[in-house]
């Protein structure tokens, strides 16, 4: 005999439990302090029988989540928040160029094969090394950036040495002569290592300074 | 300040307020034309509380939610102040030159 009431629960359940996976797009910190009120805004404003989100509604909580992502995080000083972003721009260019190594490997092989027989082996080697190597480089950038972001004062020093390392072996294929033979190659490597420097100016800068020597670590 | 900044502490200058109550408030000043959705709404509130605009008043529960009212902070004031007079200037010089012009163009109809 209660079936219509029933039914009105129901919906506004399943209404609820949408925006939930909405809301679960959003940072932690900002769940944990506004997502039980935020839903009693969404359910106030729904008319009754509606079960799940508006596109409109939607589209707007979407949007909101990556504003707050894109944002710097409370008490980040523009710096970190200018070098957490390189370093992301600077882990998508090692991917894209991860890509261009994997999709032109055959192209490289059968042109290293034509020209230079003789080179073919050590060049692959060189193809293969890449291949597994980057993934592991771009897993640092982001780990660095993710530690950066929270203000961690380790990784400060983890990226400083991470950038030394990129310069050396940048030094290195320079004396090897890869500028003439792979002048791309060179001009990518310089273009992700401009980013690295510049990420660690602005980590080092007094400006971020504060940001990593709190007392406690910016948790969450 | 973007409209939809401005016309939410605008809501809260009269007195304290919780989240859908604000949207029903800025729904009524701008005459029906912005409707506040809930998205843009907290991610306002959140900046608005971390430069210290707004304020957390108090929190209630109601049928089992959590309601919460925010207030204007002094800062919030001042700012929202600010903002009033600088449109207020803007409109004003709008208004003026319209005025003129309207005046031209009716001198101009009569001669």
């Amino acid at each position: 005999m209660n079936e219509p009431e029933l039914h009105g629960m129901n919906d506004s359940a399943s209404l609820e439990r949408g925006y939930r996976r909405l809301l679960a797009c959003y940072p932690k910190a900002f769940r944990r302090e506004n997502e039980e009120e935020i839903l009693a805004v969404l359910m106030a404003c729904a008319p009754d029988g509606q079960t799940r989100p508006s596109l409109e509604a939607s589209i707007d909580l979407l949007k909101g989540a990556v504003r707050l992502r894109l944002r710097p995080r409370a008490g980040q000083p523009r710096t970190v928040f200018a070098a957490v972003r390189l370093m992301w721009a600077g882990a998508l260019a090692e991917l894209a160029a991860l890509i261009t190594i994997i999709a032109t490997a055959g192209s490289v092989k059968a042109a290293v094969m034509h020209g230079y027989p003789s080179a073919a082996g050590s060049v692959m080697t060189h193809v293969r090394v890449d291949e597994v190597g980057m993934p592991i480089v771009i897993g640092v950038w982001l780990v660095l950036a993710w530690a950066l972001n929270r203000g961690r004062d380790a990784a400060r020093f983890g990226f400083a040495s991470f950038f030394l390392l990129t310069t050396m072996s940048m030094i290195i294929a320079m004396a090897q002569g890869d500028a003439v033979y792979a002048p791309a190659d060179v001009i990518a490597a310089a273009a992700v290592w401009s980013l690295a420097l510049a990420a660690v100016v602005l980590i080092f800068l007094p400006a971020s300074n504060r940001y990593y020597r709190q007392e406690a670590p910016v948790l969450v | 300040m973007q409209e939809a900044t401005f016309l939410i502490l605008t809501a809260l200058a009269a007195g304290t307020q919780h989240g859908y109550g604000i949207i029903s408030d800025v729904s009524e000043i701008s005459g029906g034309r912005v409707k506040l959705l809930a998205g843009t709404l907290y991610t306002a509130l959140d900046r608005l509380r971390a430069d210290g605009l707004i304020g957390v008043d108090r929190e209630e529960i109601v049928d089992n939610r959590l309601r919460r009212y925010y207030r204007l902070t002094p800062a919030g004031e001042q700012r929202l102040a600010e903002e009033a007079a600088r449109l207020q200037a803007h409109a004003t010089a709008a208004l003026r030159r319209l005025k003129v012009n309207l005046n031209l163009n009716l001198a101009g109809g009569v001669a």
